[in-house]
């Protein structure tokens, strides 16, 4: 008897799981869902007001219960519910959406570091890789102001085309190392969005523009008068523009490429040799003065830049559904 | 006693049971996540099928990139099908003009007219350039530098990206990403072949038909159900002689003073593509 009591009241006990779960989680949601409409913004003036919305749902319930509602009607006309639904159903919405909700990609007050690896996109005589990083502090979701900077001495490479077109045709085309450079930038990141990869798993992304100045240390690499000639590195203003686009693995982790333009005037070797003497009795192909051309090239360094960003702190809290 | 004893058990089962119910609320909660109504529900609802079934036909203007002589602008059509809004197949063909880069510029100024090898046969850089370098003005561009003229490419496509992005969040736009791949026919002028001993007199283009693969990489943008805009980066590697030089003989001696094999180079050929595409039928579909 006792055993049979004990199973009478497991079983009402899982009577009550069973009717609690939905519940719990009922409360939980409401739980939720209260403290979203506690946070959430003053509904704009032509969103709906709260008691159409009430009417409507009572109509709608009424329709389910016509009769109800007649009989509710006929005994206080005074307070019948009229609703045109006609013309409730045509009435203009604007509710505060947005199609992109909860993005990772928040950027606002914190710090971005983005450590890469660069390349060179449009030089084909020498190649200027090197690794570079970017710091990055967002002022708004959508602007940032920081610094980044390139490591590339020892790193210059020229390629096997210059070296062929130089031995077929007979030219020598002037041909410059890079040191470092440095620069100050401001981001801007106006589109963002998100990618579902085979309507499985969804990654978001955003493309930023960014623009900057700052310094370039470069020097020419002699090639019509090596015997002569040796150049020393110098530092040139540069400016420039560039591009990206950076997928969110996680809210704080992201693959970044970005193609960058770094402008710059460069002094290039002189093609020509000096000849003659100069009053000390030397040969001017060994003056310095005369090793430099004349005029200073402009040149776009544009590289490709694929690396990582971290963003810190690494997580935040949503204050505003949006 | 007896009632002692059976109002302890069903104490004893209600306490379990309440032990049982504190502990519910994470176990339901942890249960909802796997056997809730999202549970194995597609990450997407309600998407707009922009390929699914449809014909995509997309006139385009095509850039060659990285050009070392000759830039090429080829103008050409694509069409697709797309059996499902994740694969599709088509042709792509285009054809076009091609014009001096810099570096041809260059040449023609400082190595042919500057040297006027012409009137200076003898002298020693016009004697090591006489296979490499035609004589005369526009010379490289007329008769010795290489260039695209036409390029056929069947092709499947491949949908993996589907999304939208936002400008500001005040614009949004459907988008997709897009892998294509196939093999590709490519029409060229290049500087004709010659032997030893004849290359000195003997700068005229040749055109040469070539098969070779080509792959690459879209950004695609749909403003409206049935038109859409984007780029495509492609690459159409072959091996080519851009310059009409002598670069390399048999086993990579130099100078052979032969226009051959040997002097054709590996190149990736990149190229961006800018298109405009209507999507017919009009109708759009949607998924679940």
């Amino acid at each position: 008897m006792a055993i049979k009591q004990a199973t009478v009241g497991l079983w009402f006990s899982v009577a009550l799981v069973l009717t609690a779960a939905p519940s719990l989680a009922q409360t939980e949601e409401g739980k939720a869902a209260e403290g979203a409409a506690a946070e959430a913004p003053t509904p704009a003036e032509d969103t709906a007001p709260t008691g159409d919305a009430t009417a409507v749902a009572g109509e709608e319930a009424g329709d389910a219960d016509a009769g109800s509602l007649e009989e509710l009607c006929r005994i206080d006309p005074e307070n019948c519910v009229k609703v045109d639904m006609k013309a409730a159903a045509d009435r203009v919405l604007a509710p505060d959406m947005y199609a992109v909700q909860q993005i990772w990609a928040l950027r606002k007050g914190r710090f971005e570091i983005n450590p890469y690896g660069s390349v060179t996109m449009n030089d084909q005589f020498v190649a200027h890789p090197g690794p570079g990083v970017g710091l990055n502090y967002y002022v708004l979701n959508w602007l940032a102001g920081g610094v980044n900077g390139n490591f590339y001495q020892e790193l210059n490479a020229e390629s096997d085309f210059n070296f062929e077109t130089s031995r077929a045709a007979r030219v020598g085309q002037p041909i410059t190392e890079y040191q470092w450079n440095v620069n100050a930038n401001v981001t801007l990141v106006p589109a963002y969005g998100k990618f579902a990869v085979l309507s499985n798993f969804i990654f978001h992304y955003d493309f930023y523009f960014l623009a900057g100045a700052g310094a370039m240390s470069t020097r020419p690499k002699a090639v019509v008068d090596p015997d002569n000639r040796t150049f020393d590195w110098s530092v040139k203003p540069t400016w420039g523009f560039g591009g990206g686009i950076r997928i969110f693995f996680t809210r704080y982790l992201s693959a970044m490429l970005e193609i960058r333009d770094y402008m710059f005037l460069e002094d290039l070797e002189n093609p020509s040799i000096a000849s003659g003497i100069d009053s000390r009795g030397l040969p001017l192909a060994q003056d310095p003065s005369t090793w430099l051309a004349p005029d200073k090239s402009f040149t776009n360094n544009v590289q490709a830049q694929l690396g990582l960003s971290v963003f810190l702190p690494f997580s935040w809290k949503y204050e505003l559904a949006k | 006693m007896k009632n002692m004893t059976s109002r302890l058990a069903l104490l004893a089962g209600l306490t379990a049971g309440t032990i049982v119910l504190a502990s519910a609320p994470d176990a339901s909660a942890q249960e909802l996540q796997i056997t809730g109504p999202l549970a194995g529900a597609p990450a997407v609802r309600r998407l707009r099928l922009h390929r699914d079934g449809r014909f995509d036909i997309a006139p385009h203007a095509t850039f060659t990139l990285l050009d070392e002589f000759r830039r090429n602008v080829l103008f050409g059509a694509r069409a697709n099908y797309h059996f499902t809004d994740s694969l599709g197949a088509g042709l792509f063909g285009a054809g076009g003009i091609s014009y001096n880069a810099g570096l041809a510029d260059e040449l023609q100024t400082k190595a042919v007219d500057g040297r006027d090898c012409a009137d200076n046969p003898n002298t020693l850089a016009c004697r090591r350039t006489a296979v490499s370098l035609c004589r005369g003005p526009n010379c490289l561009e007329e008769s010795q530098l290489g260039s695209i003229v036409w390029m056929l490419a069947p092709q499947l496509t491949v949908v993996p990206f589907r999304g939208k992005f936002s400008f500001f969040g005040a614009f949004f736009m459907d988008a997709d990403i897009s892998l294509f791949l196939g093999p590709a026919v490519v029409g060229l002028n290049e500087r004709a072949e010659c032997t030893k001993g004849e290359c000195a007199d003997n700068f005229k283009l040749d055109s040469r038909v070539t098969g070779t693969a080509t792959f690459g990489l879209g950004f695609n943008f749909y403003p409206t159900d049935y038109m859409s805009f984007g780029a495509e980066f492609r690459a159409t590697p072959l091996s080519w002689n851009t310059s009409g030089f002598d670069i390399a003989g048999p086993e990579s001696n130099f100078p052979d003073d032969a226009i051959d094999t040997n002097d054709r180079s590996f190149h990736f050929n990149p190229m961006l593509t800018v298109f405009a595409s209507v999507q017919l039928p009009t109708a759009i579909n949607l998924s679940d």
